[in-house]
Protein backbone atom coordinates (compact mmCIF):
# COMPACT_ATOMS: atom_id res chain seq x y z
CA UNK A 1 0.00 0.00 0.00
CA UNK A 2 2.96 2.08 -0.20
CA UNK A 3 2.74 4.28 2.92
CA UNK A 4 5.64 3.84 5.61
CA UNK A 5 5.77 4.58 9.57
CA UNK A 6 9.57 4.89 11.30
CA UNK A 7 9.73 5.54 14.88
CA UNK A 8 13.15 6.81 16.86
CA UNK A 9 12.57 5.33 19.78
CA UNK A 10 14.74 6.89 22.32
CA UNK A 11 12.50 6.96 25.60
CA UNK A 12 13.79 4.55 28.20
CA UNK A 13 10.27 4.73 30.10
CA UNK A 14 7.43 2.51 29.67
CA UNK A 15 4.87 5.25 28.80
CA UNK A 16 6.24 6.00 25.88
CA UNK A 17 7.58 2.81 24.66
CA UNK A 18 3.86 1.93 25.44
CA UNK A 19 3.28 4.83 22.98
CA UNK A 20 5.87 3.32 20.37
CA UNK A 21 4.40 0.17 20.45
CA UNK A 22 0.78 0.85 19.93
CA UNK A 23 1.47 3.12 16.73
CA UNK A 24 3.98 0.07 16.11
CA UNK A 25 0.96 -2.23 15.73
CA UNK A 26 -1.97 -0.12 15.13
CA UNK A 27 0.36 1.23 11.32
CA UNK A 28 1.06 -2.47 10.64
CA UNK A 29 -3.04 -3.74 10.68
CA UNK A 30 -3.22 -0.48 8.66
CA UNK A 31 -0.91 -1.94 6.47
CA UNK A 32 2.22 0.31 6.58
CA UNK A 33 5.65 -0.43 6.47
CA UNK A 34 6.75 -0.19 10.27
CA UNK A 35 10.51 0.52 10.83
CA UNK A 36 11.47 0.68 14.82
CA UNK A 37 15.01 2.46 15.38
CA UNK A 38 15.77 1.86 19.06
CA UNK A 39 18.58 4.25 20.40
CA UNK A 40 19.85 5.47 23.76
CA UNK A 41 17.84 5.04 26.75
CA UNK A 42 15.02 2.78 24.45
CA UNK A 43 17.92 0.52 24.32
CA UNK A 44 18.04 -0.62 28.23
CA UNK A 45 14.58 -2.18 27.60
CA UNK A 46 15.49 -4.10 23.79
CA UNK A 47 18.05 -6.40 26.36
CA UNK A 48 17.57 -9.25 26.82
CA UNK A 49 15.72 -10.25 30.54
CA UNK A 50 12.75 -9.05 32.28
CA UNK A 51 11.06 -5.98 30.60
CA UNK A 52 10.24 -3.76 34.35
CA UNK A 53 8.10 -0.79 34.64
CA UNK A 54 9.70 2.31 34.47
CA UNK A 55 8.09 5.74 34.59
CA UNK A 56 8.69 9.09 34.92
CA UNK A 57 9.79 10.88 38.17
CA UNK A 58 6.75 13.01 38.20
CA UNK A 59 4.66 10.17 37.44
CA UNK A 60 6.55 7.43 39.52
CA UNK A 61 3.31 7.05 42.49
CA UNK A 62 0.59 6.49 39.45
CA UNK A 63 2.58 2.57 38.25
CA UNK A 64 -0.11 0.72 40.18
CA UNK A 65 -3.31 2.86 38.84
CA UNK A 66 -1.73 2.92 35.65
CA UNK A 67 -1.08 -1.27 35.80
CA UNK A 68 -4.39 -1.70 37.10
CA UNK A 69 -5.79 0.06 34.31
CA UNK A 70 -4.08 -1.50 31.51
CA UNK A 71 -5.32 -4.94 33.29
CA UNK A 72 -9.17 -3.86 33.11
CA UNK A 73 -9.04 -2.63 29.57
CA UNK A 74 -7.50 -5.42 28.84
CA UNK A 75 -4.19 -3.36 27.00
CA UNK A 76 -1.41 -5.48 25.94
CA UNK A 77 1.92 -5.03 27.70
CA UNK A 78 4.16 -2.76 24.95
CA UNK A 79 6.31 -6.11 24.20
CA UNK A 80 3.48 -8.16 22.70
CA UNK A 81 2.45 -4.93 20.74
CA UNK A 82 5.68 -4.95 18.98
CA UNK A 83 5.63 -8.69 18.39
CA UNK A 84 2.11 -8.01 16.98
CA UNK A 85 3.36 -5.47 14.79
CA UNK A 86 6.16 -7.40 14.08
CA UNK A 87 4.34 -10.69 13.28
CA UNK A 88 2.30 -8.11 10.04
CA UNK A 89 5.96 -7.03 8.67
CA UNK A 90 7.06 -3.86 10.89
CA UNK A 91 11.23 -4.29 11.42
CA UNK A 92 13.48 -3.13 14.80
CA UNK A 93 16.45 -2.55 14.39
CA UNK A 94 19.30 -1.43 17.33
CA UNK A 95 21.04 2.26 16.73
CA UNK A 96 25.13 0.76 16.69
CA UNK A 97 26.54 3.68 17.82
CA UNK A 98 24.17 3.84 21.30
CA UNK A 99 25.08 0.32 21.58
CA UNK A 100 29.06 1.22 21.35
CA UNK A 101 28.78 3.64 23.53
CA UNK A 102 26.24 1.70 26.38
CA UNK A 103 28.33 -1.68 25.98
CA UNK A 104 25.88 -3.71 24.58
CA UNK A 105 26.81 -6.18 22.45
CA UNK A 106 24.71 -7.80 19.12
CA UNK A 107 24.36 -11.00 21.67
CA UNK A 108 22.58 -8.80 24.68
CA UNK A 109 19.89 -7.23 22.28
CA UNK A 110 16.11 -8.95 23.14
CA UNK A 111 15.01 -11.50 20.11
CA UNK A 112 12.88 -8.96 19.13
CA UNK A 113 15.54 -6.66 17.59
CA UNK A 114 16.44 -7.63 13.98
CA UNK A 115 19.64 -6.02 13.51
CA UNK A 116 22.08 -3.28 14.68
CA UNK A 117 22.61 -0.70 11.77
CA UNK A 118 23.70 2.49 11.62
CA UNK A 119 21.81 6.16 11.61
CA UNK A 120 22.41 6.29 7.42
CA UNK A 121 20.53 3.14 7.52
CA UNK A 122 17.64 3.77 9.19
CA UNK A 123 17.37 7.56 7.50
CA UNK A 124 17.48 5.46 4.24
CA UNK A 125 14.57 3.61 4.82
CA UNK A 126 12.65 5.88 6.70
CA UNK A 127 13.00 8.30 3.35
CA UNK A 128 9.44 9.51 2.10
CA UNK A 129 7.50 8.34 5.24
CA UNK A 130 6.36 9.72 8.27
CA UNK A 131 8.78 10.30 11.37
CA UNK A 132 8.30 9.79 14.70
CA UNK A 133 10.68 10.84 17.46
CA UNK A 134 9.11 8.76 20.78
CA UNK B 1 -25.00 -9.38 2.77
CA UNK B 2 -24.39 -12.36 4.73
CA UNK B 3 -20.98 -12.53 6.60
CA UNK B 4 -18.16 -14.45 5.46
CA UNK B 5 -16.45 -14.52 8.91
CA UNK B 6 -16.92 -12.85 12.21
CA UNK B 7 -14.33 -11.52 13.92
CA UNK B 8 -14.60 -11.24 17.93
CA UNK B 9 -12.85 -8.75 19.31
CA UNK B 10 -14.60 -7.57 22.41
CA UNK B 11 -12.94 -6.39 25.00
CA UNK B 12 -9.73 -5.78 23.53
CA UNK B 13 -8.32 -2.31 23.72
CA UNK B 14 -6.72 -0.37 20.59
CA UNK B 15 -5.31 -1.38 18.51
CA UNK B 16 -6.64 -4.77 19.44
CA UNK B 17 -9.40 -4.73 16.82
CA UNK B 18 -8.04 -3.32 14.22
CA UNK B 19 -4.84 -5.93 13.99
CA UNK B 20 -7.30 -8.93 14.66
CA UNK B 21 -9.21 -7.30 11.81
CA UNK B 22 -5.93 -7.12 9.07
CA UNK B 23 -5.10 -10.81 10.02
CA UNK B 24 -8.42 -11.76 9.21
CA UNK B 25 -8.17 -9.69 5.75
CA UNK B 26 -5.08 -11.23 4.98
CA UNK B 27 -6.96 -14.37 4.17
CA UNK B 28 -9.83 -13.34 3.43
CA UNK B 29 -10.75 -12.76 -0.51
CA UNK B 30 -12.30 -9.89 -2.88
CA UNK B 31 -16.64 -9.92 -2.08
CA UNK B 32 -16.19 -11.61 1.57
CA UNK B 33 -18.15 -9.70 4.72
CA UNK B 34 -16.03 -9.65 7.24
CA UNK B 35 -18.28 -8.62 10.61
CA UNK B 36 -15.80 -7.34 13.58
CA UNK B 37 -17.19 -7.50 17.33
CA UNK B 38 -15.80 -4.73 19.66
CA UNK B 39 -16.09 -2.88 22.81
CA UNK B 40 -13.62 -0.19 22.04
CA UNK B 41 -14.96 2.84 21.81
CA UNK B 42 -12.28 4.10 18.87
CA UNK B 43 -13.50 0.82 16.54
CA UNK B 44 -16.06 3.36 14.86
CA UNK B 45 -13.57 5.48 13.18
CA UNK B 46 -10.69 3.18 13.09
CA UNK B 47 -12.37 0.60 10.68
CA UNK B 48 -13.30 3.69 8.80
CA UNK B 49 -9.39 4.90 8.32
CA UNK B 50 -8.56 1.19 7.68
CA UNK B 51 -11.33 0.93 5.20
CA UNK B 52 -9.98 4.21 3.32
CA UNK B 53 -6.46 2.96 3.88
CA UNK B 54 -6.90 -0.12 2.18
CA UNK B 55 -9.76 0.28 -0.43
CA UNK B 56 -12.17 -1.44 1.52
CA UNK B 57 -15.78 -0.68 2.07
CA UNK B 58 -17.90 0.11 5.16
CA UNK B 59 -21.15 -1.74 4.88
CA UNK B 60 -22.34 -1.15 8.05
CA UNK B 61 -21.94 -0.03 11.78
CA UNK B 62 -24.37 -1.17 14.27
CA UNK B 63 -24.21 0.09 18.05
CA UNK B 64 -25.90 -3.02 19.92
CA UNK B 65 -25.96 -2.80 23.97
CA UNK B 66 -22.93 -4.86 24.49
CA UNK B 67 -21.00 -4.20 21.84
CA UNK B 68 -19.93 -1.99 18.15
CA UNK B 69 -20.51 -4.16 14.99
CA UNK B 70 -19.17 -3.05 11.74
CA UNK B 71 -19.51 -4.93 8.66
CA UNK B 72 -17.14 -4.35 6.03
CA UNK B 73 -16.71 -5.51 2.34
CA UNK B 74 -13.60 -6.88 1.14
CA UNK B 75 -12.96 -5.07 -2.13
CA UNK B 76 -9.26 -5.17 -2.60
CA UNK B 77 -6.81 -8.11 -1.75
Amino acid sequence: MGSKLSIILFSGTTDKIISAGVLSQAAAAMGSEVNIFVTFWGLLSFTKGEKKMVLPKEFENMGPALAQGMAKEHVKSWYEMIKEAKEMGAKVYACSMACGVMNIKKEDLDPIVDDMVGAATFLQQAEGGQTLFI
Amino acid sequence: MEATKIIDSRGAACPGPITDLAKAYRNSKVGDVLELWATDKGVKADTQAWATKTGNEILEVKEDPDKIVVRIKINKR
